[in-house]
């Protein structure tokens, strides 16, 4: 449970190293890290979704002319600079979900009343999906949902009290947090001293 | 440890519906898409057909219950997906209230949709000008706005009939 | 069976006249209060109404130019004379402005008579 909390910090102060990202390259690498943070607590990393955002987002902003101008297509001028701070954009937004996936990924009990609505929420929707795939007559519609809809309301919802049996040393996740977090911002002030990687 | 005072069971409803939501969500996230961004929202189907049933309080219980919930699913939830999830519910949900209380009798749930919908699709549409394209985001708006108002049109005509057939509901109305 | 009434009608209509408001923003994609600057053979383009900062190395140096509401000016130049510099702020189209110890050279191209107050500074974020 600890864990989770740690993740979920560790990811706020992370935030802004990313959102405040103004060099290419460097954005790049974040949402590499961020892609790697993201798989290594299991979550998938589709390419395509990803891809098609880097491609339109470049797209869109190509339509105001920015910088060097690489080529014509008809009345339209492809600039180097509008490419860039679409790509840039992009990167950034892929690298926000990537980071939001491992923040939300550790066990967390939500605090507080909220908390516990939540995970109630979240209970009746494992109920409802296997109550509906249960189901056998799905038509007429309206009748399946309202039988559906009944039978929620029948059963006791028991809340499943999990005890965290063994609570693991918590240093290992707050150093490996914290290299995550140095990384991040080293990502982030090396193009603010200069440090950059030209492209050209 | 289950006290089942009346309060309690107002959330325990809450939490029902906004299960539904979560549940509708997930089917739409199924369903293939040509392009990313355009949403169905059949997840603002609870947030329709609550709203002669919740009261104010527990609407908006509701609503933050639909975003917190979809974001910590799909792990969206500080990243920017759940960003414009945020302001289009909120944006949503104000609208279809104002339009629901202010015209009670002339006003059925396809208009309330149709309101919720474009509301949305503005607010993010103007969330997208400020943070994502910049005045570029006029060439994205008509077919976003278009997509929008004929799903929110399908979903209120859903919500309508479901108002008139379904048993649930009538007894929830009580 | 109600399947809509009066209020219902007049949301969609309000619904088709925005849509159609925002087919009509488009305009013209092309057209648009365009920087274009020309140095060392190559081409640069910048958007008139993006405050932004631009640098060209040349022959003698660096010269940089300023993109400021709506309007560009030789902001420095490692250049002798200085000529570029001193013309001040151009805003028309047509109107250039000339480096030549740099090789730069600054043109306004495009359609400057409508002005739309697209103030957005796209190169912060």
């Amino acid at each position: 449970m600890r864990k989770g909390y740690i993740q979920l910090i560790a990811g706020l102060l992370i935030l802004p190293s990313i959102f405040l990202q103004t060099d290419i390259v460097f954005i790049f690498l974040q949402a590499l890290y961020a892609i790697i943070l993201a798989i290594s607590q299991k979550k998938k990393f589709k390419l395509l979704p990803n891809l098609i955002l880097l491609i339109s987002l470049s797209t869109i902003h190509l339509l105001q002319p920015n910088g060097l101008l690489l080529t014509k297509v008809g009345p339209f001028n492809i600039t180097l600079g509008a490419l860039i701070l679409g790509a840039r954009k992009a990167f950034i937004l892929i690298s926000l979900l990537y980071l939001s996936h491992y923040m939300v990924s550790g066990k967390v009990r939500l605090p507080g009343k909220i908390g516990s609505i939540i995970s109630l929420q979240l209970l009746y929707v494992g109920k409802i999906t296997s109550t509906w795939a249960s189901l056998e007559n799905k038509r007429p519609f309206i009748e399946a949902i309202d039988k559906l809809l009944f039978s929620l309301e029948e059963k006791e919802v028991i809340e499943e009290d999990k005890k965290e049996s063994s609570d693991t040393p918590l240093i290992g996740p707050i150093l490996i947090n914290l290299v995550h977090i140095c990384v991040f911002w080293i990502f982030y002030l090396l193009p603010k001293f200069g440090y950059t990687i030209s492209l050209l | 440890m289950t006290l089942h005072s009346e309060r309690d069971k107002r959330v325990e409803f809450v939490a029902l519906l906004a299960a539904f939501a979560l549940f509708l969500s997930t089917v739409e996230y199924m369903i293939p898409k040509p392009i990313p961004f355009m949403r169905i929202g059949l997840a603002n189907l609870p947030l329709i057909i609550a709203l002669p049933l919740l009261s104010k309080k527990e609407y908006w219980l509701l609503a933050l219950l639909k975003v917190l919930g979809q974001g910590l699913v799909t792990g969206t939830l500080f990243s920017y997906i759940g960003l414009f999830s945020l302001v289009g519910t909120v944006a949503s949900a104000l609208v279809m209230r104002v339009l629901f209380f202010s015209f009670k009798n002339s006003i059925t749930f396809l208009g309330v949709s149709i309101g919720g919908a474009m509301a949305s699709n503005i607010a993010q549409l103007e969330l997208a000008r400020l943070f994502l394209f910049g005045s570029s985001v006029k060439f994205i708006a008509p077919p976003f706005l278009v997509a929008g108002l004929i799903t929110s049109v399908v979903l209120g005509l859903f919500a309508n009939k479901f108002k008139e057939r379904s048993l649930w509901y009538k007894e929830k109305l009580l | 069976m109600k399947l809509f009434k009066r209020v219902d009608i007049l949301i969609f209509i309000v619904a088709i006249i925005i849509i159609i408001l925002s087919f009509t923003t488009i305009g013209s994609v092309g057209g648009k209060p365009t920087v274009k600057v020309t140095s060392n053979n190559k081409e640069w383009y910048y958007d008139l109404s993006v405050n932004t900062f631009a640098t060209f190395k040349g022959p003698v140096g660096e010269t940089t130019i300023e993109i400021k509401d709506s309007k560009v000016r030789v902001v420095e130049s490692d250049c002798n004379n200085k000529v570029c510099i001193s013309s001040g702020w151009v805003s028309e189209s047509g109107q250039w402005i000339i480096c030549l110890p740099n090789d730069v050279f600054v043109l306004i191209e495009g359609d400057t008579t409508n002005r739309e107050g697209d103030q957005v500074d796209d190169t912060s974020f």
